[in-house]
């Protein structure tokens, strides 16, 4: 699928080393527009819904800097850490500002990091991160995180 | 001449006169020439070759704005107020700005171009921020993901006196291109070092997902590497009062304390005063520096060290306070500390560290106004 200009633009605002050392990508080499549609599609077959996720996950933030900066164990399932850094990351499709944070966190298994500019690409661009990305937000490994 | 040659290089030879021509109309248009930077209403004025950015103007000229991202205009740090007029805020100056600061003409240093004389307003202590050419002479693990990186300057530093600064203040670690980061990058630290070893750069450096330079540092710099720091920057500091000193931090937050703590031991400062130092974990394999600080307690009787863990593991037997440090901090206050004289508050940590902290702080008789900070964000 073709990228428009702005999606091109952002894209190339998301390879690693432009706004963070690791980008926004990972390995994935598809085009932004395929990597979107993708999540989107297995966000449907999953019977998930961004804005329910992204809520999940922000609601996990929010225990999570409970800790004030320490790992702390949410409704006995999670292990949630909420970390934050100076100064601020603006979003890659240039419609915002975030303050440098990353939640992690660990159900069994699995594990997740996000930050608050990762909600804002889930919640408005539908954007989970390429393949490979640490903060990727596998749609699979959401649902057994999440729900 | 065979035409398949010909083509390339009739091609090659138009593209070298289009270059040529842009590169003497960009030497004509684009030049400057020398213009002139008053700092502070004449109390410096630096003449400099214009065209460039303010920010990387003044670094050549050894002022050193504070900047996390090189000049990209991406973290919003190197805010300057310009007196003079240099146009408007352009659009990615913007979502850096409050409209206090677009009223006043703040602008970000590296998005502003030097193309005529301008007139700035800068803090007085950036004129003693230097660039210092160090080496990493050891690189300690404290903890999993904290990092003690102690720095030695060069020769021709120490020469000149080396690093002069107050503990509380931080320094800005140079980061270079490395794996698929192009362009240098600097990132904050509080010093741990004290100010009496004017040799060395310490710093404490927590490992964060996905960070440029706290993966830079963990994953890649190595004893012997020759590293920048720029410094010192900050208004964190002990205040010369005889108020007792609350300090809560948590992490690599130990950085001021420690400095702070063992400037104390060295030169017999605050030593009269009460000092309480509260410092949160998770389990005991994030705690660090307990020695230390228990040595500190016991030369010093007016020093607490009160290390709290908020989730210990069985294994840890720990025998310490119990909970989150907001919590511990607010049963010390009802129980242990002394109201009778006035209280100041010192944190150092995460936004929310530091909002919850100065919550339980006020609540329990310190002013807003004698709780300092320095907020990692």
């Amino acid at each position: 699928m073709k990228m428009n200009f702005d999606e091109r633009s952002a894209y190339e605002k998301m390879k690693s080393g432009v706004l963070t050392s690791t980008g926004f990508l990972g390995h994935d080499t598809r085009p932004l527009t395929d990597i979107i549609a993708a999540d989107e599609e297995l966000f449907k077959a999953l019977g998930l819904d961004f804005d329910q996720v992204a809520d999940r996950l922000q609601e996990l933030a929010a225990r999570g800097a409970e800790g004030l900066g320490e790992p702390i164990t949410v409704d006995g399932l999670y292990l949630v850490k909420s970390d934050e850094a100076r100064g601020r990351l603006p979003c890659p499709y240039g419609d915002g500002l975030y303050h440098k944070n990353s939640v992690s966190v660990e159900r069994g298994d699995d594990r997740i990091i996000y930050s608050d500019l990762s909600l804002h690409l889930l919640r408005v661009h539908h954007f989970c991160q390429g393949q490979g990305s640490p903060f990727r937000l596998d749609p699979v490994v959401l649902k057994r995180i999440c729900f | 001449m065979n035409p398949l040659l010909l083509g390339p290089l009739v091609v090659a030879l138009i593209s070298s006169i289009l270059a040529l021509i842009i590169s003497i109309t960009d030497r004509i248009v684009n030049d400057y020439g020398e213009v002139t930077i008053d700092i502070n209403g004449g109390k410096k004025v630096l003449t400099v070759k214009g065209g460039s950015p303010l920010l990387g103007t003044l670094a050549f000229q050894n002022i050193f704005v504070p900047s996390a991202c090189g000049g990209r205009g991406s973290c919003g740090a190197c805010k300057v107020q310009v007196l003079s007029d240099v146009g408007p805020h352009l659009p990615t100056e913007l979502p850096y700005m409050n409209p206090e600061e677009v009223a006043r003409n703040v602008r970000l240093s590296c998005q502003v171009k030097v193309k005529q004389n301008i007139a700035i307003e800068l803090p007085e202590a950036l004129f003693n921020v230097r660039k210092f050419k160090t080496t990493v002479e050891r690189l300690r693990n404290v903890t999993y993901d904290i990092k003690e990186v102690y720095l030695r300057l060069s020769d021709e530093a120490i020469a000149a006196g080396g690093i002069s600064f107050t503990p509380g203040q931080y320094a800005q670690l140079v980061v270079p291109p490395y794996g698929d980061l192009k362009e240098s990058i600097q990132r904050a630290y509080s010093m741990s070092s004290t100010p009496q070893d004017k040799e060395h750069i310490e710093l404490l450096v927590r490992l964060v997902p996905g960070g440029i330079a706290t993966t830079w540092v963990h994953q890649y710099l190595k004893e012997g590497d020759t590293v920048e720091v720029v410094g010192p920057f900050g208004e964190f500091g002990v205040r010369d009062t005889d108020a007792v000193m609350v300090f809560v931090a948590g992490g690599s937050g130990m950085a001021p304390f420690k400095s702070m703590l063992n400037h104390m031991a060295q030169t017999g400062q605050w030593t009269n005063r009460e000092i309480w130092y509260f410092f949160g974990a998770r389990s005991k394999r994030d705690m660090f520096y307990l020695d230390e600080m228990a040595d500190l307690a016991t030369r010093f009787p007016n020093f607490h060290f009160v290390p709290a863990l908020s989730e210990p593991k069985p294994e840890d037997e720990w025998n310490g306070p119990v909970g989150l440090i907001t919590n511990v901090l607010d049963s010390y206050f009802k129980e242990k500390i002394s109201k009778d004289k006035p209280m100041e508050g010192y944190l150092c940590g995460s936004p929310g560290m530091i909002d919850a902290c100065v919550k339980v702080m006020t609540a329990n008789g310190i002013g807003q106004d004698k709780i300092y900070f320095d907020k990692f964000a």
